[in-house]
């Protein structure tokens, strides 16, 4: 309790509070802007953290990934085309309000569904996580390691629609992080004699590569569409009406979208396709979703945005990130020389609770930002793909040069830039390949100390029940597809 | 032409690329290895991408060909590489600015001043806020 109000003093420290607001306005902004989504926005900003100090850092990217989901809704909604992927749901119903002149109406609803999912999620946050991470004090490398394998087998169901596709980038992004000098023997690996791979592939620039330029070299192939634009009257708070219409969507995509969200590698996008499904099922009105029912916007934003407070919750209390935005939030705690898992809750509780307290005041703020500034957000959405792009491309290349000042990681943006783009070509998505680069490092070095403690024997494993439970699990859920379709008696 | 398969075959052929290259790490004695050397993890992780990439394509019986890539995502990638080229000639902020207008006229912008003020406008806040707030230094160029 003492580090809870602890966390929440320090909202009253006007740098925390302008760090939070500024996250919170950049988080809507590039929200809004399609092609731009919160994960993109998080590795190219994150950078410019390095100089903050973990507290600001984090308070900054954790208030980007609450803004960002409902930014996305805004482009959903008016144009159809969602600034980030957690809001593709959102358009199913919102866009065809806005055709018939309910814009308004619909980004209302989509701001206090994002509000209360938000809130909701964060609470829980602050509750689960010191108790998972209080059942993961007690895990020792044989446990950590099974604990990784099963977060990377969740790679399989994060960005393409192959789960195989998924486990090979997620595996390249373990193997990426082997790249730098062993840490047991001080063998170089995969370094080819550049100088700055010693010490290991930096994470911001694959991650400005992988988001940023990658979506650039895509956004390229898509100049010649052009989407019909709604007209935005003034946005107003639902009626008495439409609350008690949505109440039983919104509650039940909150504790929907938390649950996902705290599954690993399951993040928004996944919440609020399940929540659409859910609301539109448990609906008295189904014939209405599709074409502008109210309840098929509060749904998926209230799920999407519950999510973000669901994916923090095995990212800070076992460091097992739970979407890709998280993954690199991850990143960024790792750069800023924190290591998250269940002992930062007994080492730094104020750094934690001051996450927390952050992400209430994110949601708080996009609440009333959203409702006051809908329509100016909505014109920034327009800003033209010849002039948005090159901007782009500039920022990224200062985000990759700027911490070391090196053009070397400059260069390792642009070609991770081409990797993503021939990877999404060919139905590789690079979310798994994040998550697997940041959780690398734990799997090989919880592996080594493991086949340490067992004198290099792997049955030892076999006597952690634990970590049994986990592969277990990690197995069960790789083979749940091939066994349901065997089942079903379908060829694979 | 089965795009899974190229996909499976690529991704096999770089994973058994990099398996070989294990072969020239350096090799450390036992002693300091304890039966765990440098080269054993990445040939698991690449051993078990050959094994997806295997599944990958013997699960894909049938998989669409691919539409040809546009040619303006060619001239972009080759305006991003012409980027690199010309940093260390003209310094990283005058690349910048070339680039801006470059690539936005290879999107279709024709409004010269348009992309010309935005350009400058843009290259202002950055050295704002970079060169002069965080004390980036930028690479200057051989004319500086």
């Amino acid at each position: 309790m003492e580090a809870f109000l602890g966390g929440m003093a320090l909202l009253l420290d006007p740098k925390i509070l302008l760090v939070v607001f500024a996250g919170t306005l950049i988080g809507i902004v590039v929200g809004a802007l399609p092609g731009i989504s919160g994960s993109t926005t998080t590795a190219l900003l994150l950078p410019f953290t390095i100089t903050m100090g973990p507290v600001p850092a984090i308070a900054f990217l954790g208030a980007i990934y609450c803004a960002a989901n409902f930014g996305g809704s805004i482009t959903a909604i008016l144009v159809n085309s969602p600034g980030d992927p957690s809001a593709s749901a959102t358009a199913f119903d919102g866009y065809p309000m806005a055709r018939r002149g309910e814009a308004g109406r619909a980004l209302g609803m989509s701001a206090v569904a994002s509000a209360i999912g938000g809130i909701f999620s964060v609470l829980v946050l602050i509750i689960a996580a010191p108790l998972l991470a209080r059942v993961a004090y007690s895990f020792g490398p044989p446990e950590y390691f099974a604990l990784a394998v099963f977060g990377l087998s969740m790679v399989a169901m994060t960005g393409g629609d192959s789960m195989l596709k998924n486990l090979i980038a997620g595996a390249f992004g373990v193997l990426l992080a082997t790249v730098g000098q062993d840490l047991t023997t001080g063998v170089e690996r995969y370094t080819f004699g550049i100088h700055s791979f010693t010490d290991g592939i930096e994470f911001i620039p694959v991650l400005i590569g992988l988001f940023a330029l990658t979506e650039l070299l895509e956004q390229a192939s898509q100049l010649r569409n052009r989407a019909w634009v709604a007209k935005l009257g003034a946005v107003r708070l639902p009626s008495w009406d439409d609350i008690r219409k949505c109440s039983k969507a919104i509650w039940l995509s909150s504790v929907l979208g938390t649950f996902i969200g705290i599954l690993p590698a399951l993040g928004a996008t996944t919440a609020a396709m399940i929540a659409y499904v859910e609301t539109r099922r448990w609906s008295k009105n189904k014939a209405e979703f599709g074409k502008g029912a109210i309840e098929g916007v509060a749904g998926p934003e209230a799920a999407n945005n519950a999510a973000v407070g669901g994916a923090m919750v095995p990212t800070l209390a076992l460091g097992i990130p739970g979407s890709t935005t998280t993954a690199i939030i991850l990143a960024g705690l790792i750069v800023q020389g924190v290591r998250p898992g269940p002992h930062l809750f007994t080492e730094q509780p104020l750094l934690l609770y001051a996450v927390f307290s952050s992400m209430l005041l994110a949601n708080l703020l996009y609440l009333v930002l959203g409702l006051g500034f809908a329509k100016v957000f909505a014109r920034i959405s327009l800003i033209p793909p010849q002039f948005l792009w090159p901007a782009v491309f500039v920022l990224s290349v200062i985000g990759a040069y700027a911490p070391n000042q090196a053009m070397a990681e400059v260069w390792v943006a642009i070609a991770f830039g081409f990797i993503g783009f021939f990877m999404r070509r060919y139905g590789f998505s690079p979310a798994p390949l994040v998550i697997g680069l940041v959780l690398g490092r734990l799997v090989e070095e919880t592996l080594k100390q493991s086949l340490l403690i067992f004198d290099l024997s792997w049955g030892g494993f076999l006597g952690r029940p634990i970590a049994m439970t986990l592969f277990g699990l990690t197995a069960l859920f790789l083979l749940a597809p091939l066994l349901v379709l065997k089942l079903r008696g379908r060829p694979s | 032409m089965n795009s899974n398969r190229v996909a499976a075959a690529a991704v096999a052929a770089i994973a058994v690329a990099l398996f070989g290259a294990t072969f020239w790490f350096e090799k450390m004695p036992e002693g300091i290895t304890r039966g765990f050397g440098a080269e054993a993890f990445p040939r698991l992780v690449l051993g078990t991408i050959v094994a997806f990439a295997l599944l990958l394509a013997l699960l894909s019986r049938t998989g669409e060909s691919l539409a040809p890539i546009p040619a303006i995502v060619y001239y972009s990638g080759a305006a991003l590489l012409l980027f690199m080229a010309i940093v260390p000639l003209v310094g990283m902020l005058a690349a910048m600015f070339l680039f801006l207008l470059g690539l936005g006229y290879l999107w279709g912008e024709r409004r010269h001043w348009v992309l010309l003020v935005s350009a400058a406008l843009l290259m202002v806040a950055i050295w704002t806020v970079f060169v002069r707030g965080f004390g980036v230094q930028l690479p200057q160029g051989i004319f500086a």
